[in-house]
């Protein structure tokens, strides 16, 4: 018995077997015939079969799907064939393991990081002070009204109750969309 | 894998070989054959002995191999550089195709030209138009190059 761990080649010698076995006049000559590759013609090894029911070795099928990435068809009847879609094959004593997991794994896509241009020239410069004049317009507004109630009562309403919480959210919300605008301005 | 495949075809075709063709290396190149069609017998390339040059690209069979006729031609779909029009050969090549099948297709071509199509306008119309004169001409250089 065949104890080699390639799935197809095990498939095919134990069909040959069950053949050898229940017609002793089969030849040797045609022992392989049936189970070969389309592409490399060989006894096909890791072998899928498309829905169109034409049988392959994963890696032949797989180098001529890239080789047609636009529109790859089956190359014995030009059916459509897509990777997802064909079926692959376990022999008795082989790996159950999908041989579509075999391809050569795809080469990583190579990205190289622009450098930023960090310089403060003129355009650069004066978007950068028009957004903190415009970030910092509420609180200076604060201020100037602080300064000049100040014999009053503080601005900010007394700790604990409603109002307090109302003015510290509304606070945070002009902060925050100060930083957004900020944010934006320099990196956009 | 193209040098195993190429051998795989090269075993076939002597163990058996197709009507009318033949083909094989030229030197110790499996890259590069030489091949034989016979005219056939329904045309007026009858009794021609055509021979072509096939050049196997270092991906076949990915990408179809590069045949030319070496031996001069009458054919709507053939020019005088013995560079063939014919689908399978270029857009339509499928890995699933040896030269055994291709050679039975440029016999069919010869036998049916494909002046829809053609690599040698002149020729197509004179294929079209009067195809006694085409035949007439197609032996003249059959006798003359291929014999």
């Amino acid at each position: 018995m065949d104890t080699s761990t390639d799935a197809s080649s095990s498939f095919a010698s134990n069909i040959n077997n069950a053949n050898d076995n229940s017609s002793s006049s089969n030849n040797s000559a045609n022992k392989d015939t049936g189970f070969e590759c389309n592409i490399c013609l060989e006894t096909a090894h890791d072998a899928v079969v498309s829905m169109c029911g034409h049988l392959f070795c994963w890696p032949c099928l797989h180098q001529w799907i890239e080789t047609r990435a636009n529109n790859p068809t089956c190359p014995v009847c030009k059916a459509v064939i897509s990777k997802d879609k064909v079926v692959p094959l376990y022999g008795r004593n082989a790996p159950q393991k999908d041989p579509r997991e075999n391809v050569p794994p795809r080469p990583a896509g190579q990205r190289q990081e622009a450098r930023r241009n960090r310089s403060f020239g003129l355009g650069d410069g004066v978007n950068f002070q028009m957004s903190f004049g415009v970030g910092a317009f509420p609180f200076g507004l604060f201020t100037t009204f602080n300064l000049n109630n100040s014999d009053v009562r503080s601005q900010t309403p007394p700790s604990g109750t409603p109002d307090r919480a109302h003015h510290e959210f509304l606070s945070r919300v002009i902060l925050f969309m100060a930083l957004i605008l900020l944010i934006f301005i320099l990196f956009f | 894998m193209a040098l195993k495949r190429i051998n795989k075809e090269l075993q076939e075709l002597e163990k058996d070989p197709p009507a009318n063709c033949s083909a094989g290396p030229v030197n110790d190149d499996m890259f590069h054959w030489q091949a034989t069609i016979m005219g056939p017998g329904e045309s007026p390339f009858q009794g021609g002995v055509f021979f072509l040059s096939i050049h196997f690209p270092a991906d076949y069979p990915f990408k179809p191999p590069k045949i030319t006729f070496t031996t001069k031609i009458y054919h709507p779909n053939i020019n005088s550089n013995g560079a063939i029009c014919l689908d399978i050969l270029r857009s339509q090549w499928s890995p699933a195709l040896t030269i055994s099948k291709v050679l039975l297709s440029i016999c069919s071509l010869l036998t049916d030209p494909n002046p829809d199509d053609p690599l040698v306008p002149d020729i197509a119309r004179l294929y079209k138009t009067d195809r006694e004169k085409y035949n007439q001409t197609a032996r003249t250089w059959t006798n003359k190059y291929a014999m």
